[in-house]
């Protein structure tokens, strides 16, 4: 067992967990944050995309232990916590970017780490930086308008 | 209603799934709540000579491992097929069961094995690795068509053959098989629709919590038929009356047909709830789906299409294999049948079709209802007959599709139109929307161009 102490979405958690605790599990069993889905256990899927230290990374295929004295935001930490929505959260509902949202946290988080790189990607741009994070109900297009749109919202509140 | 037509619709549900408060069935803790791994067939076709559990039974964290003989001993059934086609000459469809756990022998590659039930997750899996099967290689079947063969392998050892079912409809045989004779042209064809996994991005996972002191029932399953899934597993597989055992399906993630089924694992977690007295949590891996989840499709087709001189369809002949797996799943008779040849007229007035399926048990995962189910299939084999029967006459295949059109019936002045394999259209004009089609896409410039970029010789 190994002692970490964990920065989950600005809360500092200190746990023992044993070596081989995947992040996901840590974020899902230990802290109950189930807002992180597990697709694929094969870093396929991208459906536990969580960041880390503001980048972000396929939580199924990383270590809780790698993650101490990091900084873990997940998709239950990425409004500011008063009520309103990141706009991301929003776009993906104005723009039906979503079915049945199993999919969804994963792309979110994708999506706004590429927001931070880039604040107005291109259609090209945006799908190249989503391809690790499949979804089986949308067929993308609304996906990716989403965040376009969102895009123009940032910016438009800039 | 019409502030609504014509208008953007929000739905009223994505707040909780971009913000990471979706209830899904894995995402579900209860108090005392233990971990079930499933130990799965490596092989498609094996016979189980031992198992041997002593040691994963002793490793720190394990509550119970049950296997095949347990769920024997304990008189619980397999889960049924919920649609019975029998045989054209009467005989009642071969139902063999699909046990919970196997314990004879693994019908395909994931057949469940033993069910080791422990605190965590990870103990689980590490126990289950301890466990010793071992097994008689034997020689498997994957092919619906080689599967009908009197020398293949036998995948239920107690049927006489691999024979689930088989089944026709439409026109008497010999009156379509002598307008395919005596046609002006014929086209044939050799189709395979390969089977497929549903692949929804939430793996499957079930809960069965048995509440010691009310005598009750919880199953939260991840499933699109919650209702169905009660009756099935209280009236068929443990017995149990209805009002004794409650089903919540949770939000789900993705189904496209493949969790409308009564699963092995649902009956399974709520079983072993009830004899450990703690909840069992079940999620499947991802490479666990693609051997437990019902597959689509898996048609091996030979179909004849019948033309006149002037391109006049005069006959269809469709004969299928279908796969259905090792072992029926809850509507998998009726995907090739009842949803498959009832398709078949399509557009056209053919006047004399039949289909003749032959469903076949296999060394594979159970075949079921996706997308569409049995009518992709049909659409697509009649669709590739009528564009190919074109090009090998040398008529452009709108102007066949219009030659063969079944003419425009409103079903008010004019009646329904009778179809020779069972099902009455309601209404339709097919002429005026594939003239409408052909407008919007520029079909005469599209022709022209393709005429002219093959006379360039590219693409
Ligand atoms: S669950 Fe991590 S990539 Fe699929
Ligand atoms: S919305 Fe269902 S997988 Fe993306």
């Amino acid at each position: 067992m190994n002692q970490v102490s964990i920065t989950v979405n600005g809360k500092k958690h200190e746990r023992e967990v044993s070596s081989r605790m995947l992040l996901v599990h840590f974020l899902r069993d230990v802290l109950q944050l189930t807002g992180t889905h597990i697709g694929c256990d094969t870093s396929s899927c991208g459906a536990c995309t969580v960041l880390l230290d503001g980048k972000a990374v396929k939580a199924c295929t990383f270590l809780a232990v790698q993650a101490d004295g990091r900084q873990v935001t997940t998709i239950e930490g990425l409004s500011d916590g008063n009520g309103s929505l990141h706009p991301l959260q929003e776009a993906f509902n104005e723009c039906h970017g979503l079915q049945c949202g199993f999919c969804t946290p994963g792309m979110i988080m994708m999506a706004s780490d590429l927001l931070a790189r880039n604040a107005s990607p291109s259609e090209g741009e945006i799908r190249h930086a989503l391809e690790g994070n499949f979804c089986r109900c949308t067929g993308y297009h609304n996906i990716v308008r989403s965040v376009q749109h969102a895009a123009e919202k940032i910016q438009s509140n800039a | 209603m019409s502030k609504y037509i014509g208008e953007s619709v929000k739905r009223v549900e994505d707040k909780r799934f971009t913000t990471g408060k979706g209830r899904y069935t894995d995402d579900i803790v209860l108090p005392g709540m233990t971990y079930a791994y499933i130990l799965r067939s490596p092989h498609a076709h094996a016979r189980i000579n031992s198992i041997d559990t002593a040691k994963a039974k002793n490793m720190d964290g394990v509550v119970a491992i049950f296997t095949g003989k347990d769920i024997a001993n304990a008189e619980i059934n397999g889960v049924p097929c919920g649609w019975q086609v029998d045989f054209k000459n009467g005989d009642t469809m071969h139902e063999p069961p699909h046990p919970l756990l196997v314990a004879d022998k693994a019908r395909h590659v994931g057949d469940g094995i033993a069910i080791v039930i422990a605190e965590d997750r990870y103990i689980a899996r590490d126990a289950a690795d301890e466990i010793e099967v071992d097994y008689e290689i034997l020689d498997a079947v994957v092919s619906p068509e080689k599967a009908a063969a009197a020398d293949a392998p036998r995948v239920h050892d107690e049927l006489p053959n691999n024979m689930a079912f088989d089944w026709s409809l439409g026109n008497p045989i010999d009156e379509v098989d002598a307008a395919i004779e005596s046609a002006h042209h014929v086209t044939s064809l050799d189709f395979v629709n390969q089977r497929l996994v549903a692949n929804a991005i939430e793996p499957r996972s079930a809960i069965g919590h048995y509440d010691t002191t009310n005598d009750h029932y919880t199953l939260y399953t991840s499933s699109q038929n919650p209702h169905l899934i009660r009756l099935l597993m209280c009236a068929f597989v443990l017995n149990l009356p209805e009002h004794k055992v409650r089903v919540v399906s949770p939000d789900v993630g993705g189904g496209f047909g493949s969790k409308i089924f009564h699963y092995t694992e649902e009956a399974l977690v709520t079983w072993c709830s009830g004899q450990i007295k703690r909840p069992v949590k079940w999620t499947a891996e991802r490479s666990e789906s693609f051997v437990t989840d019902a597959h689509g499709r898996d048609h091996v087709t030979k179909a004849d299409m019948a033309f006149d001189q002037d391109g006049k369809i005069t006959a269809l002949r469709v004969k299928t294999y279908a796969g259905m797996g090792a072992y029926l799943s809850t509507f998998a008779p009726a995907v090739p049948t009842y949803l498959h040849g009832t398709l078949l007229q399509g557009l056209y007035t053919t006047p004399l079709i039949n289909v003749d399926v032959v469903a076949t048990f296999t060394n594979t995962v159970a075949v079921d209802a996706y997308r569409g189910a049995g009518r992709p299939e049909a659409t697509y084999l009649l669709e590739r007959l009528v564009e190919n029967g074109a090009h090998e006459m040398g008529i452009d295949p709108a102007e066949l599709r219009f030659k063969n059109f079944i003419p425009a019936f409103d079903g008010v002045d004019q009646p329904g139109y009778q179809t020779q394999v069972a099902l009455q259209y309601d209404s339709g004009n097919y002429e005026e929307v594939l003239k409408k089609a052909l407008e919007m896409v520029g079909y005469d410039d599209l022709r022209a161009q393709q005429k002219n970029a093959s006379e360039r010789r590219t693409l």
